[in-house]
């Protein structure tokens, strides 16, 4: 197979997939085995890419693309470099293991395609070298997990959904009208037809103040997909309604959304106002950090816990991409990928647990690590991970930002460092609240994790370790993506 | 003794209109010569072929146009340029749906004979004469025969009081709308010399008027009548009854026929003719647009029943198109014409299902009735998913894509004040549609019959729903054809 | 010598790993013998590399592979192989193998038994990285293993909720230490663009007097933490929940000495900063002392030991802050022998007495389990500084270069020495002298089974002879000799021998003086209120305090921000937003009254409304 053809087919075969399952609606059992074939097939393709990705100067490569309409310079455009690569991995991975972890047989068919759909578009959001069609896949992301949601979302998934769809709908039309003004921008600046092309629209040189309301519109954008405080408050309300596998790609998959649009668009597109925008930007990050371990701590039940825990570790994200240091970012791009795999671990355990006892409220969760130990163990890795403990993967993610943030940015740096205990502080608490002290009566009798169940935490937990111990293979790859973002940022700051 | 002279006439341009008129009289002559009623079948048959006819004498126009160049025609009173013709195959295009549509509801109402066909056909043949006049007084005529047409088929349901009630507030309004339309064309004409539009616009580039308050005067007053046609708020109050009491099918007309007439004729009068102006228009431009996004959006969440959602929408979609207009630049008019060109098949797909399921005597319109459409007709509540999203502006839907050329052009035209206002009143309005979509997929009124889908409608369904998604996959064909769109003569 | 280093390390890893594949099948026994032997063998390497190390000469750096390079950050994973680490792995496998034998003795019939040797496993192997790394960022790696180690072993009884909280609590102290250590490694990095030892230790004339000594107080947070020193002391008494065993190798004899030996190991940054140093010291001093008063009056026997342990440490970090490192880690070693021995002989005690922790309950003992009372009292000489046990010598040399380099200190460590002899002298006399206070509802005390006294007689031996590591006449041939390969001393001290005779006999007085007075007051008592004030027996209320200042505060915090700050405001903007447009258009609705004329006459407003403006326009 040609390597120029790897991108399409990437787009290509989850929408298939979906098409071939709901085609086989009618039989049982069908759709679900041909949405895993298909997922597989998608994360084997992914590897394939890997494989043939050359690290390039630019770091982009398997470029190519199509003009859809030059009157309104809408264009199909995909390239990919280290980040994006390393995105559309977590994207295949999650969708698979969403599927194999949290199967739900309520009309199937439609359930695995939207999901299928749904990793169609992320890829697309990944590999868009365009910045309209990057804005269309966005958006599109919005139809699949709504549909998802209310059709098999919890109780009052509904309204849920409603304000999950109209705060990112809202969220990013400011980016429309922002892009629209950049890429006219670039029309008159260098003439020709409108275009929306990556490279084209970084060589506009806009003024600062038109700059930093570029940026204003975008950071709104992708600070609500993220989330950054404070424009988090959707995520609770959705992660806690939504069916359990549309939960884990909204966790897994769209708060890397946000972070990839702020670091590709927020910073690589508008290098040249960074500097004004950083402390403003610093700051939300920080506070996204503490905030989000104060609210972890009065968290209602564990899935509006990991909604708050996700706004603290999107807070250090934040705080490395915006950092300028070359360190700091490496480690936000590792750190979404690593959040991805824990909190696609640790929704799935929660899953399983909501398999056993239908509510995972933190009010009467107690002593579970009695019944089940195992669970409880694969509770405690993802646990462990996400606190940064060194040998599993997020370590490296957290250390390398915060000691790249401490290089060019020092306070910030140390105040987020706090996180570091208040990260312990919360999820110890939670911990200790669901597994610890004596086992309620009604729940002394849950069964522990099957062995199926554990065949599907098995490669994630491998995944967690395995980075945590050899992270360069992956280091290296995003690396000279990410030195090209950083390189072209303002001098004056020591990466 | 002097004799006439009858005007050279390029019979080309007229003929989409000849086709219509034709086939109206055509029929007309049928129904008086038959001795029992005219079977539906037939009156349909001659309509949508006539339509068809309609449809295909604009490509003819578009090559005449591209090769030889637009013209005018009957002594400059009628204009064939790439703008004329896009809007007429639009016209003519949606007048098929609506005439498939129609022709099922016809059915379930027991209404046979010709007589919705005729006047189906002479509304258009003044639609289509109001994309082409290049004269104010023939914007007046064509004007008259859509809106006396449009009375008769809105009151059409005689069995049904609301029909007859909204087709009175409409001829009430509608009458005063012409009115205040034939002063604003008298004192254009007074304050120019001519009531030519070609004439106008190059009578304006040569002098500069001295004492332009008869001119402003005028062209106000012309653009409050076409405001009132385009359900521009504060000129919209109209809307919402009629929508909701005119037969569905004829509601249809509104948003796709009669805009494609009325938005032609405002942008060939106001930007071809009065554009050395626009400056003075802008502003109430402006105003018109602000409030119709805004106060279209605002109404259309509160709304329970699917047409008055529909009517306020259309208003708010209205807002987008004026923005266009507004620019008053060759790119704007482009991508209002293609607004125009993806929303009408859209609505009128829409239509189609609200048709279905409002039932015989239009009785069930509130949204309730939805509620599990999905689950009862699974592939009717898919498309009407798909309509309902590519009116909200999901991208890979042509209604993402008309959004965008007209905020593109705004924005290109230097002003993003009023694109913010549209994308925020878009914003609001998503809550409306979304709110309707999900209730089609809830596990609800599981009980009731799943609904009769006769061949008209889905043939219509079917058509509009490949056309939202394929355009709005890949709209290049629609926008290289709008971005030809152009007048004979913009300043 | 690299094979066997990385033998060292690898071999209690692969303990662990096959106890985690295999401990749900296995037997007790054999768990358990897998877990010992994997450390025992760790310890056999251990002497091997230090044999020959002794040959060899030189410390010898270990690259295994690059663990991960980001930017100017390069970070091996690599050991350093020198007298400091090799002095730390062979105290650590040593007792590690003991206190691993003694569990499978203590430990028998526990529920999660093969967790427990899991849990110690892997204790020992990130111990081993901990003082094997090359590097501060794979020191942290250990440093943090032990840390969740502990507090999996601390909460080991997790259905107890006091057992949860003082493993949380453990954890969380030590979450605060580890700030320390992050910071020192981020100034380091920032200055020296490096991490690892040596080439710090090469680079740190590039570090500033204000940055050195901001390093030097960072690792001293770091160490506060780990080490259980002021102000973050207070976690150790709880971890007491533990089982036993790991008090005695966690909580006593290994982990609880990390700090110390990190402050050690950045000896020649400590070189850079006097002021630095002088807080070490003065922390140190105060740990020691404040320690050793609470552990006067407390009545659980394990609680005492924990303070007891506190003390010690106070006193190495004291050491450390005059710039005595050798003496600091000759306390350690032997402290490290004595404490376990000493919890291992109560654990021996609560063993015979079915759980009985509490001092009230115990006396008379002495005739029941004689062996255990026979090594106990080696302990209790050796920890209260009489001579020929370790203790003496140990103590003694921080002291006598104390009174040199620190007379206030000096006097400061006299008493605590004072008050530590009297406060194990309590212990003991109310552990197995006296008349039995005991129920015998569990039957009779009984000696425990061999493999727990085997370990109990091994470290007696060591508490014993343990001063001959380093004698104060043959320092050339010793400890201090051996390690001055791996550290910056600051400015040696010399004593003539006769003031070192003396000082060595101000430390027995003091010995004496505590063992002679806790014996008076306590042969015929089990408890003096008048001599257990509660001020002492509640720890200075230290908790208490801080859980007014910090605990609650923060909790409040956490309770705004979760209902007023994110349900009412931040939320509340948004939603207020939404229900804010739709009454507006309710509002507005009103206007779409259905009447014709209403219509016509908003017709006639925006027309006049644009009349108007044309008007003005014109002018």
């Amino acid at each position: 197979m040609h390597a120029s053809l790897l991108l399409p087919a990437l787009l290509l075969v989850p929408v298939l997939g979906a098409v071939a399952a709901m085609a086989n609606r009618a039989k049982d059992g069908a759709a679900y085995a041909i949405a895993v074939t298909t997922a597989s097939i998608e994360l084997v393709l992914s590897f394939v890419t890997a494989g043939f990705y050359k690290n390039t100067t630019t770091g982009f490569d398997f470029s190519s693309s199509h003009v859809l309409s030059s009157f309104l310079g809408l264009r199909y455009s995909v390239a990919l470099d280290g980040i994006s690569l390393l995105m559309v991995i977590l994207s295949s991975i999650t969708v698979l293991f969403a599927l194999l972890g949290a199967r739900d047989r309520r009309r199937e068919a439609a359930y695995v395609s939207w999901q299928l759909l749904l990793l169609a578009v992320t890829v697309g959001c990944f590999v868009a070298h365009d910045l309209l069609e990057f804005f269309v896949f966005f958006e599109l992301i919005l139809i699949p997990c709504y549909f998802m949601m209310t059709q098999w979302g919890g109780a009052n998934a509904k309204a849920a959904a409603m304000k999950f769809f109209l705060y990112t709908f809202t969220g990013s039309a400011g980016m429309l009208i922002g892009s629209i003004y950049l890429a006219v921008q670039h029309q008159h600046e260098f003439g020709g037809a409108i275009t929306f092309d990556y490279t084209a629209l970084q060589q506009v040189s806009t003024s600062a103040t038109v700059g930093v309301w570029l940026f204003v519109a975008f950071a709104i954008a992708f600070g609500v997909k993220s989330p950054i405080w404070p424009l988090h408050t959707w995520s609770p309300s959705t992660y806690a309604a939504a069916p359990t596998a549309a939960g884990i790609e909204l966790s897994a998959l769209l708060s890397k959304l946000g972070a990839y649009g702020l670091l590709r668009f927020g910073v690589a597109l508008l290098p040249t106002i960074q500097h004004d925008v950083r402390p403003v930007m610093l700051t939300l990050a920080v506070i996204s950090i503490l905030y989000g371990s104060f609210v972890a701590c009065t968290a209602k039940d564990l899935r509006r816990f990991i909604a708050y825990s996700s706004l603290a570790q999107m807070g250090f994200v934040t705080l490395g991409i915006m950092s300028g240091s070359t360190i700091g970012t490496e480690g936000a791009v590792l750190l979404m990928f690593n959040h991805g795999v824990i909190t696609l671990g640790v929704f799935t355990v929660v899953g399983y647990l909501e398999r056993r006892r239908q509510n995972v409220a933190l009010g009467d969760l107690r002593g579970l690590q009695g019944p089940m130990p195992v669970l409880a163990g694969l509770f405690t890795v993802f646990m462990l991970a996400t606190m940064g403990l060194p040998g599993l993967n997020g370590f490296i993610s957290e250390y390398l930002i915060l000691i790249g943030a401490f290089t060019t940015h020092t306070w910030w740096a140390l105040a987020g460092t706090v996180g570091v205990v208040g990260s312990a502080v919360y999820w110890l608490w939670a911990y200790q609240r669901a597994f610890h002290g004596p086992v309620a009566s009604a729940d002394a009798g849950l069964s522990d994790v099957s062995q199926r169940e554990r065949l599907v935490l098995w490669p994630i937990v491998a995944i967690v370790v395995a980075l945590g111990v050899f992270p360069s293979p992956v280091l290296n790859r995003i690396a000279p993506s990410v030195q090209h973002i950083t390189a072209s940022e303002t001098p004056g700051v020591t990466k | 003794m002097t004799t006439l002279h009858a005007p050279a006439i390029n019979y080309l341009a007229i003929l989409p209109f000849l086709f219509l008129t034709g086939a109206a009289l055509f029929l007309l002559f049928l129904t008086a010569l038959t001795k029992n009623r005219l079977s539906t079948k037939v009156s349909s048959t001659v309509a949508v072929s006539a339509a068809l006819a309609g449809f295909v004498a604009t490509f003819f126009q578009w090559f005449e146009i591209n090769h030889h160049g637009a013209i005018t025609t009957a002594s400059h009173a009628i204009a064939m340029d790439g703008f004329s013709a896009v809007m007429t195959a639009s016209i003519c295009s949606s007048l098929v749906f609506a005439l498939l549509i129609a022709h099922d509801w016809q059915g379930r109402e027991r209404f046979n004979g010709a007589e919705y066909q005729m006047l189906a056909l002479l509304a258009t043949s003044g639609s289509v004469l109001m994309t082409q006049a290049n004269d104010l007084v023939l914007v007046f005529l064509g004007l008259e025969i859509l809106s006396i047409a449009l009375y008769c088929l809105i009151a059409f349901n005689r069995r049904r009081l609301k029909s007859s009630e909204s087709s009175m507030k409409y001829f009430l309004l509608g009458g005063f709308a012409a009115a205040i339309f034939i002063y604003g064309a008298a004192l254009t004409y007074g304050a120019t010399g001519t009531t030519n539009v070609l004439g106008i616009s190059y009578f304006l580039a040569a002098n500069h008027l001295l004492h332009p308050g008869l001119l402003f005067a005028g062209g106000g007053l012309m653009m409050v009548a076409f405001a009132f046609k385009v359900q521009a708020v504060p000129f919209h109050f109209w809307s919402p009854d009629v929508y909701e009491g005119a037969p569905t099918p004829v509601t249809g007309f509104h948003a796709s026929i009669v805009w494609g007439g009325a938005y032609a004729a405002m942008m060939r009068v106001m930007i071809g003719g009065l554009g050395t102006q626009i400056d003075t228009w802008r502003p109430i431009f402006f105003g018109l647009i602000v409030l119709s996004c805004l106060v279209g959006a605002a109404f259309a969440i509160l709304q329970g029943n699917a047409k008055r959602l529909l009517a306020y929408s259309s208003v708010s979609h209205s807002g987008f198109i004026l923005l266009g207009v507004w620019t008053g630049t060759a790119a704007g008019l482009s991508a209002s014409a293609f607004y125009v060109l993806t929303y009408a098949p859209v609505v009128l797909g829409s239509f189609a299902i609200v048709a279905l399921v409002g039932g015989v005597g239009d009785a069930n319109h509130e949204l309730e009735k939805y509620r599990g459409l999905a689950r009862r007709n699974p592939w009717i509540g898919a498309s009407l998913a798909v309509l309902l999203l590519s009116q909200l502006g999901v991208p890979l839907t042509v209604g993402f894509v008309g959004k965008f050329s007209v905020l593109s052009a705004t924005i290109n035209a230097g002003d993003v004040y009023g694109a913010i206002v549209a994308i925020v009143s878009a914003c609001i309005a998503a809550f409306a549609y979304l709110r309707w979509t999900t209730g089609l997929f809830a596990d609800e009124n599981l009980d009731t019959p799943p609904l009769v889908v006769p061949w008209a409608s889905r043939v219509v369904i079917t058509l509009s729903v490949i056309y939202a998604i394929v355009f709005g996959i890949d709209p290049g064909l629609l926008t290289s054809i709008a971005s030809h769109a152009s007048l004979i003569f913009q300043p | 010598m690299g094979h066997a280093a990385v033998l060292i390390l690898v071999l209690p890893l692969l303990g662990f790993f096959a106890v985690l594949l295999n401990g749900s099948s296995l037997k007790e026994r054999a768990t358990g013998a897998i877990a010992t032997l994997a450390v025992a063998a760790s310890f056999v390497a251990t002497v091997v590399a230090f044999v020959l190390y002794l040959r060899h000469e030189g410390p010898v750096t270990i690259n295994l592979f690059t663990w991960f390079n980001a930017g100017a950050l390069h970070v091996p994973a690599g050991l350093l192989v020198d007298p400091l680490s090799l002095t730390m792995c062979l105290f650590v496998t040593g007792i590690s193998a003991l206190i691993h034998l003694y569990s499978m003795g203590y430990m028998a019939g526990e529920k999660d038994y093969a967790k427990f040797f899991l849990y110690l496993n892997l204790f020992v192997f990130s111990m081993l990285l901990l003082v094997l790394a090359n590097n501060l960022v794979l020191t942290f790696v250990g440093w943090e293993g032990v840390g969740v180690c502990s507090y999996w072993l601390v909460s080991y009884y997790f259905d107890k909720e006091t057992a949860a909280s003082a493993g949380k609590k453990a954890f969380i102290y030590n979450r605060v230490g580890d700030l320390g250590l992050l910071a020192a490694m981020f100034i380091l990095f920032t200055h020296l663009h490096t991490l690892t030892y040596t080439t710090i230790f090469q680079s740190t004339s590039l570090l500033s007097p204000t940055d050195a000594t901001l390093v030097v107080l960072a690792l001293l947070l770091a160490a506060a933490g780990k080490s259980a020193q002021i102000p973050l002391f207070n976690w150790l008494p709880d971890a007491m929940e533990g089982p036993t065993p790991v008090s005695a190798l966690i909580h006593a004899a290994t982990m609880v000495t990390a700090g110390v030996y990190l402050l050690v190991r950045m000896s020649p940054v400590l070189a850079l900063s006097a002021d630095g140093r002088h807080v070490i010291a003065i922390i140190g001093g105060a740990t020691a002392f404040v320690a050793a008063t609470i552990a006067t009056s407390q009545k659980d026997i394990k609680k005492v030991l924990a303070f007891s342990t506190v003390s010690q440490i106070g006193y190495m970090v004291l050491a450390v802050g005059v710039g005595d490192y050798t003496a600091a880690i000759f306390l350690m070693v032997a402290h490290a022998f004595f404490k376990a021995l000493l919890f291992l002989g109560s654990g021996s005690v609560i063993h015979a007495l079915h759980g009985e922790q509490d001092l009230r309950k115990m006396g008379g003992l002495a005739k029941m389990i004689p062996l255990t009372m026979i090594t106990f009292l080696i302990g209790w000489l050796s920890i209260s500084g009489v001579p020929p046990f370790s203790g003496f010598w140990a103590k003694g040399a921080i002291l006598t270069n104390l009174y040199t380099t620190n007379r206030p200190l000096y006097v400061l460590g006299v008493l605590t020495a004072v008050l530590t002899a009297y406060y194990m002298t309590r212990l003991f006399v109310l552990t197995f002298r006296g008349q039995a206070r005991f129920s015998t509802e569990h039957g009779q005390p009984h000696e425990s089974p061999l493999v727990m006294t085997l370990p109990l007689v091994i470290l007696a031996v060591l508490a014993t002879l343990g001063g001959a590591l380093d004698l104060p006449w043959r320092h050339a041939h010793s400890l201090s000799n051996f390690l001055g390969a791996s550290i910056v001393p600051v400015g040696a001290v010399h004593q003539s021998s006769g003031l070192q005779l003396s000082l060595s006999i101000v430390d027995l007085v003091a010995a004496v003086v505590g063992i002679a007075a806790a014996w008076s007051l306590w042969r015929n008592h089990s408890e003096r209120p008048s001599l257990e004030p509660a001020f002492l027996e509640q720890v200075w209320h230290w908790d208490g305090a801080y859980d007014a200042t910090i605990g609650r505060p923060l909790t409040a915090v956490a309770g705004v921000a979760g209902t007023l700050v994110e349900d009412q405001i931040i939320d509340g903007a948004v939603m207020g937003i939404a229900s804010g447009v739709v009454s507006a258009s309710k509002e507005v609705r009103k206007i779409q009254t259905g009447y014709v004329r209403h219509y016509a006459l908003a017709m006639f407003l925006g027309l006049g409304l644009i009349v108007v403006y044309l008007v003005a326009r014109v002018g």
